[in-house]
């Protein structure tokens, strides 16, 4: 792993803007964040069942 | 979701449960960005009476009775397939005494605190709980006096150190 103080200013504030991302996500209400999770779930789960897991993508009332 | 967690309600009101809250990766959730997961891990305290085996059955039953049915390890509440898990050592049994109180839409629940996540997750001590602790750690603003006292505790401070070196 590259050590932080070695990457170019371009690089650092890329991982910076990643870092608020992630910041930003965090402090989401409850609801917003399962509302993600499922999209997320959409995402993953035709990966997920080709790899022959079995996994339920959630069914939740609008 | 807001549905699950009334069926959840209903059960304590009921005395199906004598308590609930929601553990695993959802909590974490509660205090970090989301994370990928399949499934509601919702840790319990069943009602007993002395000499009384520990069982899930009549839990299951009451659910049932309400139209929802197990499928396997879980039972899917109002699209969310739910994994029930009774508190099975110390850590746990006070996880959930302190868990918080929270809203969720126009009802409540019960979410494990940060701190009790995060003892629970060097305790555990799979990788995705390493990858839990991390986030944790990162996003959720835990208060380390609290965490501390937990550690201490419940004997996991050198495995926490060892964890977070």
């Amino acid at each position: 792993m590259e050590r932080m103080d070695s990457l170019t200013p371009d690089i650092k504030r890329l991982f910076q803007a990643k870092e608020d991302r992630r910041r930003k996500l965090a402090a989401l209400s409850f609801p917003e964040k399962v509302q993600i999770i499922v999209q997320l779930q959409h995402m993953a789960a035709p990966i997920l069942r080709a790899r022959g897991e079995n996994v339920d993508v959630w069914t939740l009332r609008p | 979701m807001e549905e699950t967690l009334r069926v959840l309600n209903s059960l304590e009101r009921d005395g199906v449960l004598r308590r609930y809250a929601i553990g695993g990766a959802m909590a974490a959730t509660f205090y970090t960005e989301p994370v990928l997961t399949f499934d509601l891990d919702i840790f319990v305290l069943l009602p007993t009476s002395p000499g009384a085996l520990l069982t899930l059955s009549p839990l299951y039953e009451a659910l049932r009775s309400r139209g929802f049915s197990e499928e396997g390890e879980f039972v899917k509440i109002e699209g969310v397939p739910v994994q029930f898990l009774p508190v099975y050592n110390d850590l746990l049994r006070e996880a959930l005494g302190e868990a918080r109180e929270v809203p969720y839409g126009s009802t409540t629940t019960r979410v494990l605190r940060a701190e009790h996540l995060a003892a629970i997750a060097v305790q555990t001590g799979r990788q995705k709980d390493r990858d839990r602790l991390r986030m944790l750690v990162d996003q959720a603003g835990m208060n380390r006096e609290y965490l501390t006292d937990i550690l201490v505790r419940h004997g996991l401070e050198e495995k926490w150190r060892e964890w977070t070196r």
